[in-house]
């Protein structure tokens, strides 16, 4: 709060500093707001369940809401172990020495590349380069380059998790005679968990919200995925695609507003994790 | 048995430890494929020629990346201008002005804008912003636009949406440098008989200079990298902005947008030169980090 | 030598939340005389002194009663200027304090803020106060250096011309030599008693030697209290309280 009243001058600067504040949250309402309104109308148990027609200028998008689970699934799979197990090495198996450091300098370039390139690079090395392996453009490919891009984000919220499970933990579990990775299993990564559980549902969101990248990498085909080894689009991909390729604004809200729920819901469950972590600690 | 454990032991570690170094292996293996595709192309046709080169005509081999550095960087630094006094005026009224009541509605609100996706944002500047840009274009300076620049896709729409998606960023540390500001600072301000607004603009925000600037220099580069939400507004031309200040009017390309839009088309020697463009992009944003995590990293020492 | 009074304390009564920190003080305090208040770490003297420029407002969940009048007002009232109550009661801190600035910058950034523009009078300013907090002739061909690049003496009498330079009429010091080495300590005290010709000085110690040896009139507080509060030679000499002789005497705090 203010702890002298603004006088004059300052009273304009006051109603500024205000004002910005508010803006920001007035934005967020405007645009929720006329995505949902502008939607909502158009999605229904059909519009969910029905195939696209027309390049999806018609019909439903359930091939769409099947490629989306499909991909956020698989990335969950494969990211979810490397970046949780990167950051109980980091935080559990040695103190700061050169080799970390290279690791989290590592970690944060990562963390700054834009989803663009890192379409490029999934398009060379999963798509081109081990197109055998991974079906070329495929939810493998997709999901190992979403991998990537999230993977920052949850080693560094794992860190964070490991980092607040309290000392004592640690140390009486091993004066029973437990070995390191017994006590990180049984009695550090159970206290850890909502924390790192809020960090995959932030990788979640950062996944399903991506669309540069994965137009490089899953191919964006229409038809519903039935191996992970062939094309799909996610929801993200098809608003982008509808909006442009064939101008029928209708659809691409209504898609909107699936996207929106999707991510308020994963938003508010991610805190109210939080909240239960909280109020265990306390 | 005691063998067994410790076989069984280092086998994890080591199997941690691979985990561990993947980001780096992942960012090595990302450097050498992306530039062994794009560096060649420099070769090809002339550093200076991509880099400078006006014109950007695949279908007669011509490569030249001015018009989409020049689209990037002038709708990054209007964001910009848009984005930080807006963004910089919340920290400043969460850190000293805000109870905890407001701030209980404001930070949700920054957390979400941060979540939405970028394709919600093109969506909304494609419908909306465009449309209202539409319309001062052919309302009120008709008669200083040339037709292309009256569609409503322009640096413009660009920049204000880019402006929106970068708050969060800009917020979120300008707070965080502004609350590592000694409270001494403060109480010793205070004691001499400042305001609180002296306070803040006079002490507090000098002493926080360093921390600001990162949030900024981060926010740029996440700006320069954006590319879904402008591919929907700012209409992907690839020429030069003209007219001096009308040139906010303009349809732009970005360099991250030519790679969206043209790799799904493009034959060999097309894809060869998105991916220098990648490159030069790649470059940048490297370049603009380091520096951010420069100025943090000395902004915790001090 | 009779002086006016400067300051009048009445029935002052301070709460963090439901503890009570200062119970019931009623003090007065003379002006151009300095006044040590001395006491066991967690007594309320540092409360106390923030009380008299409402620098406690900083903290939330504080609450006073009382009366705390300087030159016959009450700081407390409801429509004070407080800008104007900081700018006549000044404060030194325990821990030096100067801003990330240059050493000219600092002193020059009160009489910036309440109004003076002219370079040439700033100037003058700046080194009348460096004069008087016996500073200049160190600083006096680097003014423009980093305020943070001097010692922690150095810095302290920085603080002291700092405050003196908006002019104030009382200056509250919270422990301004226990951060600092003997010799710097000594020089600060040397400053503080020739200060005292023109304010009015409340220093809270908790050494007592430095409030014997520096102090006109001296209180003790104990858990809150004002026990007592005399002549200084006649508190270290003949205390009137058994709380305040053990005190002295080192048999607690």
């Amino acid at each position: 709060m203010l702890l002298t009243k603004p006088k004059g001058k300052e009273k304009l600067i006051n109603l500024f500093l205000w004002a910005s504040a508010f803006f920001t949250v007035f934005i967020l309402i405007l645009i929720i707001s006329y995505v949902l309104v502008k939607g909502v109308v158009h999605v229904d148990l059909q519009f969910l369940t029905d195939k696209p027609r027309r390049m999806g200028a018609e019909g439903g998008i359930f091939p769409v809401i099947i490629g989306t689970l499909y991909f956020v699934t698989l990335t969950i799979i494969i990211a979810t172990p490397i970046g949780v197990g990167a950051a109980i090495y980091l935080n559990e198996y040695t103190r700061e020495n050169r080799l970390t450091k290279i690791i989290r300098f590592g970690t944060e370039l990562l963390a700054g590349i834009p989803s663009i390139i890192f379409g490029l690079f999934g398009y060379l090395f999963f798509v081109v380069f081990l197109g055998d392996i991974t079906g070329g453009w495929s939810l493998v490919s997709g999901a190992l380059t979403a991998t990537c891009m999230i993977l920052p984000t949850i080693i560094r919220t794992s860190e964070e998790a490991l980092k607040t499970v309290p000392r004592s933990y640690r140390e009486g579990s091993l004066s029973l005679g437990a070995t390191r990775w017994q006590t990180i299993y049984k009695v550090i990564l159970p206290s850890a968990f909502p924390g790192i559980l809020t960090g995959i549902i932030l990788g979640i969101g950062r996944a399903i919200g991506e669309t540069a990248a994965l137009l490089l990498t899953l191919g964006g085909s229409l038809l519903t995925p039935t191996s992970i080894f062939h094309g799909a689009r996610t929801l993200s991909m098809h608003l982008y695609m509808v909006a442009m390729e064939t101008g029928n604004m209708e659809k691409s809200f209504a898609t909107g507003v699936v996207l929106i729920i999707l991510i308020l819901s994963l938003n508010i469950i991610a805190n109210f994790i939080l909240k239960q972590l909280i109020a265990r600690h306390s | 048995m005691q063998a067994r454990n410790k076989l069984e032991e280092n086998f994890i570690k080591y199997l941690l430890l691979l985990c561990a170094v993947t980001a780096v292996f992942i960012i090595t293996l990302l450097v050498v494929f992306i530039f062994r595709q794009g560096l060649p192309v420099f070769g090809e046709h002339g550093f200076l020629n991509i880099l400078l080169g006006k014109a950007w005509n695949p279908t007669a081999s011509i490569y030249g990346i001015l018009p989409m550095t020049v689209g990037t960087f002038y709708v990054t630094f209007l964001a910009l201008l848009i984005g930080v006094p807006c963004g910089l005026a919340t920290a400043i009224f969460l850190a000293e002005l805000a109870g905890e009541q407001v701030a209980r509605v404001i930070r949700p609100a920054i957390e979400l804008l941060a979540a939405i996706p970028s394709v919600i944002y093109g969506l909304f500047g494609m419908v909306v912003i465009n449309e209202l840009i539409r319309y001062m274009e052919r309302n009120w300076f008709l008669n200083y636009l040339p037709e292309n620049y009256r569609w409503g896709y322009s640096v413009l729409s660009g920049a204000i949406v880019l402006a929106i998606m970068i708050l969060p960023t800009i917020i979120n540390i300008s707070e965080d440098a502004l609350r590592a500001v000694p409270r001494a600072y403060k109480e010793g301000a205070l004691a001499l008989g400042s305001t609180h607004f002296q306070t803040i603009f006079k002490v507090i925000l000098p002493a926080a200079k360093s921390g600001i600037i990162s949030a900024v220099v981060l926010a740029m580069g996440r700006a320069l990298g954006e590319t879904m939400a402008l591919i929907m507004v700012i209409g992907n031309v690839t020429m030069l902005p003209q007219h001096g200040l009308w040139s906010i009017f303009a349809p732009v390309s970005t360099l991250t947008g030519v790679i969206a839009l043209e790799m799904g088309y493009a034959g060999p020697e097309h894809r060869a030169a998105l991916f220098a463009v990648g490159v030069v992009l790649f470059c940048i944003i490297a370049f603009l980090n380091s520096v951010a995590l420069l100025l943090i990293r000395r902004g915790v020492d001090n | 030598m009779q002086q006016n009074i400067k300051i009048m304390v009445e029935s002052l009564n301070l709460f963090y939340g439901s503890f009570q920190a200062l119970k019931n003080i009623n003090i007065n305090i003379r002006e151009k005389e300095i006044t040590a208040l001395i006491g066991p770490s967690g007594c309320g003297k540092s409360t106390f002194l923030r009380t008299l420029n409402r620098m406690n407002d900083l903290i939330p969940n504080v609450r006073t009663q009382g009366k705390i009048l300087i030159d016959n007002q009450d700081v407390f009232q409801e429509n004070i200027d407080i800008v104007a109550l900081r700018k006549k009661v000044g404060m030194v801190f325990q821990n030096p304090n100067p801003f990330p600035m240059s050493i000219y910058e600092n002193v020059a950034y009160g009489p910036k803020i309440h109004g003076i523009k002219d370079k040439h009078t700033l100037d003058m300013i700046v080194e009348k106060s460096l004069k008087q907090a016996a500073l200049w002739d160190e600083v006096k061909d680097n003014l423009r250096k980093s305020a943070l690049r001097l010692s922690g003496g150095q810095q302290q009498r920085l603080c002291i011309a700092r405050v003196i330079a908006v002019e104030p009429e009382i200056l509250l010091m919270d422990e301004p030599t226990s951060a600092l080495d003997p010799i710097s300590t000594m020089r600060i005290e040397e400053l503080i008693q020739k200060l005292k010709k023109d304010y009015t000085i409340i220093l809270v110690t908790h050494n007592m030697q430095q409030a014997a040896r520096v102090s006109d009139v001296t209180g003790f507080f104990l858990n809150g209290e004002l026990i007592e509060h005399d002549l200084t030679e006649n508190i270290f000499t003949k205390p009137k309280d058994q709380r305040t002789e053990d005190y002295i005497t080192g048999r607690f705090g």
